[in-house]
């Protein structure tokens, strides 16, 4: 069953059309990655489906039902922006936005989620004396605390420190194990490869990806050479067959002109340096993000 | 509705869970009423240094008067009785000699002495005084000091040397004094209320002395009160609106409200702190009354009325501040909205006065019936003494009802668009385009 629908979605704002035909489908229980450049129309896709902004054109279907003046109760949302009163006090924010839409008392849960975070110390003081990354986890909290079946969340990510990716990633991913469906944009790639089931990409408005990890990185194929090598970037100029070298460092990464034999290349890398070690891989999607959002899709389309 | 009311508790709270509702509670009063209560606690506060005044008496017969009188009234009302202490300047009166010669330089000279603070004042008295007729010059009576048109002096002055006059006059006319004091006996035409029947035991009921305070003072403190509650439940809309959208609460809290939820419970929240204060202000009011025996000057029948458009104001003018808060990107956009926002309330202040001294005449009447100025008009009328008709109160709150309806409407449409729209000041054209077409 699909949690959300999207169905040849149009939204305009002015003359700059923000999302353009987007078709989707969230299946219930998973998570779901959007991925994006800045101003490709992820957070209006999210904004659409909790009808905060209505599509010109198309249908969005949340549960199985169109949400135009209907409820959003089941839908918890963590916008791109903070969103917090400054002058409540850390629990009694958390009990409002939890009352707000579950209808009941959520004192257990927000302690609940306050110790999980580590923030139970910081429940009687204001939002104003949080830091960014402390806020940032209020704000999470407050998006789940009502046990909503689908969590919608905008850069969740954003603003905090490693430990705290992975205290934010873990309890995603068991909101994930309870049942919830889980949204979230990032623009963390190795994040969404890690932690998703589904990866959508929307660029100028248009969906450009949309699968499982695997299956978009198939369609891509294993066209990456990444290679070890004594002499390191300065021995690998002038390859035959080669379209981009992407340097690491110590590691670097090539990609093989789609038909070509992988294995001529490996041969005139090893007749120039000795190679430590190498890899047929298929494209990280970081790659690939670059491949269609970066410098090197601008010149395409410029050539 | 669940949602509203556990908004509405938010924003009550939110508002007076603070240590600044509480100073606002006790400071509006003391602001509104701040020059009144200055006035009044400053009375007492006067300059008991005595006051020396020169006498330049022509006619030859005012002066020995003026002489006496101030020596009896300085008797009487310079030393506190019980206490001893001064509490009024001394009138020190002296004779001097008017100079026939050269009266301009004895004038200037006199008005030397007052700039070096030697003399408080000098008093000419013309020669005709006792039989002013032909030319005026002669019978004047001038009064120089430093601010001579407020000062107390000048009063008294008036107020003994012209019945003196009148009595020399009478006396020279062969009227015995005791016939004298008759005629000269002044009586004041008394402000009175309007006979009524008692409806329990159909007696007529004998009309009320109209004090100035009942006159005056029921009307304007039920007016400012009115004001200042507005002040107090409404006028935060619009700013906090604006920052709800601005610190993008908004777009959480629109997860969970859909808009005409969130702007009632803005509203009704605004509505409850209002009345908070009302509560306070009125039970504190009457019982203050109660306790100095004015029980008589609460107007327990204009009670309903105020509540009535009290609520229909808060509700009228926090719909208008919330639907253009909700169209503010920034703290400057707000203060620019604060004035057109709140000119229901600000009109009528300008026009309190008119309306309250002819409570009953057209201008006030029809001002009055236009919904936005209708809540604090009619108020103003509806204490006023004498009354109004009483189908007025009745329409005008029909029309308010109706329009603020209305108001509440364009606004949450204003609301709707407005909360989520970003960038951009608010214009008008962009709002009536809201309310109208979405």
């Amino acid at each position: 069953m699909n949690v959300v629908e999207i169905e040849n979605v149009t939204k305009t704002f002015g003359s700059v059309k923000a999302v353009d035909e987007l078709s989707l489908n969230v299946p219930k229980g998973c998570i779901y990655g959007f991925i994006g450049p800045n101003g490709s129309g992820k957070t209006t896709t999210l904004r659409m489906i909790m009808n905060i902004f209505y599509p010109d054109s198309g249908t969005i279907r949340t549960f199985g039902e169109e949400m135009k003046g209907t409820s959003t109760d089941r839908i918890g949302y963590l916008p791109e922006e903070r969103g917090m009163y400054k002058k409540m006090k850390v629990r009694d924010l958390l009990q409002f936005y939890g009352e707000l839409k579950s209808g009941r008392k959520v004192d257990k849960d927000v302690d609940y989620w306050l110790e999980r975070l580590e923030l139970s110390d910081w429940g009687n003081k204001k939002i104003e004396t949080l830091s960014k990354g402390m806020g940032q986890k209020v704000q999470f909290i407050s998006t789940i605390v009502a046990k909503p079946e689908l969590i919608i969340l905008d850069e969740p990510f954003t603003g905090l420190d490693p430990v705290n990716v992975e205290v934010i990633k873990d309890a995603v991913l068991d909101l994930r194990s309870n049942g919830s469906t889980v949204i979230f944009s990032t623009h963390d790639m190795n994040v969404a490869e890690k932690m998703c089931d589904f990866i959508f990409m929307i660029f100028k408005g248009q969906k450009v990806l949309d699968g499982t990890l695997d299956s978009i990185q198939e369609k891509y194929g294993s066209d990456t050479l990444r290679i070890r090598t004594e002499g390191g970037r300065s021995t690998l100029d002038n390859l035959e067959g080669v379209d981009k070298i992407t340097d690491f460092g110590k590691l670097q990464e090539l990609r093989i002109q789609p038909g070509f034999d992988h294995q001529k290349t490996l041969k005139e890398i090893m007749s120039r340096t000795q190679v430590y070690s190498f890899e047929l891989a298929t494209p990280t999607l970081y790659d690939i993000f670059l491949r269609i959002a970066g410098p090197e899709a601008k010149e395409q389309a410029h050539a | 509705m669940r949602k509203t009311l556990r908004f509405i508790k938010r924003e009550y709270l939110a508002a007076v869970k603070t240590k600044g509702f509480i100073i606002m509670l006790i400071l509006m009063p003391v602001l509104m009423g701040g020059s009144g209560i200055a006035m009044y606690l400053l009375q007492g506060q006067v300059d008991t240094k005595d006051k020396r005044v020169v006498i330049l008496d022509r006619s030859g017969i005012v002066a020995e008067m003026i002489l006496k009188a101030a020596e009896e009234r300085n008797a009487a009302a310079v030393f506190d009785k019980e206490t001893g202490k001064k509490i009024q300047p001394a009138y020190v009166f002296e004779k001097a000699t008017p100079d026939a010669a050269d009266p301009q330089a004895q004038r200037l000279e006199l008005s030397d002495r007052i700039r070096k603070g030697e003399l408080h004042a000098f008093l000419e008295i013309g020669p005709n005084v006792l039989h002013p007729k032909d030319d005026q010059s002669t019978f004047q009576i001038k009064y120089h000091a430093k601010n001579a048109a407020i000062d107390n002096i000048r009063n008294w002055l008036n107020n003994i040397i012209n019945p003196f006059l009148r009595r020399i006059r009478l006396s020279e006319e062969g009227i015995a004094e005791s016939k004298a004091n008759e005629i000269m006996t002044w009586i004041q035409v008394d402000a009175m209320g309007l006979v009524s029947l008692d409806q329990e035991t159909g007696a007529i009921k004998e009309a009320r002395k109209t004090g100035e305070a009942e006159a005056i003072l029921v009307p304007v403190v039920l007016f400012f009160l009115m004001f200042m509650l507005v002040m107090m439940g409404a006028m935060p809309l619009l700013q906090s609106t604006m920052e709800e959208k601005t610190q993008r609460i908004a777009e959480v809290l629109m997860g969970s409200l859909k808009p005409h939820q969130f702007m009632a419970g803005k509203v009704l929240g605004g509505l409850l702190v209002s009345l908070t204060g009302a509560l306070v202000y009125v039970a504190g009011g009457a019982f203050f009354m109660g306790r100095i025996g004015l029980t008589d000057l609460i107007p327990f029948h204009v009670i309903p009325w105020f509540f009535t458009f009290l609520i229909l104001e808060i509700v009228m003018v926090g719909s208008i501040l919330a639907a253009f808060g909700s169209a503010c990107n920034d703290p400057k956009d707000a203060q620019n909205l604060t004035f057109p926002a709140m000119f229901p309330v600000f009109f009528p202040m300008f026009v309190f006065m008119p309306v309250l001294t002819e409570p009953t005449s057209a201008f006030a009447t029809w001002l009055s019936m236009f919904p936005l100025f209708t809540p604090m008009l009619m108020i103003i009328r509806k204490a006023a003494p004498g009354g109004i008709p009483a189908w007025q109160p009745w329409v005008g709150l029909v029309e308010v009802l109706l329009f603020t309806v209305f108001i509440v409407w364009v606004g949450g449409r204003i609301f709707r668009v407005g909360i989520l729209m970003q960038g951009g000041p608010p214009k008008l054209s962009n709002m009536i385009k809201w309310a109208f077409r979405g």
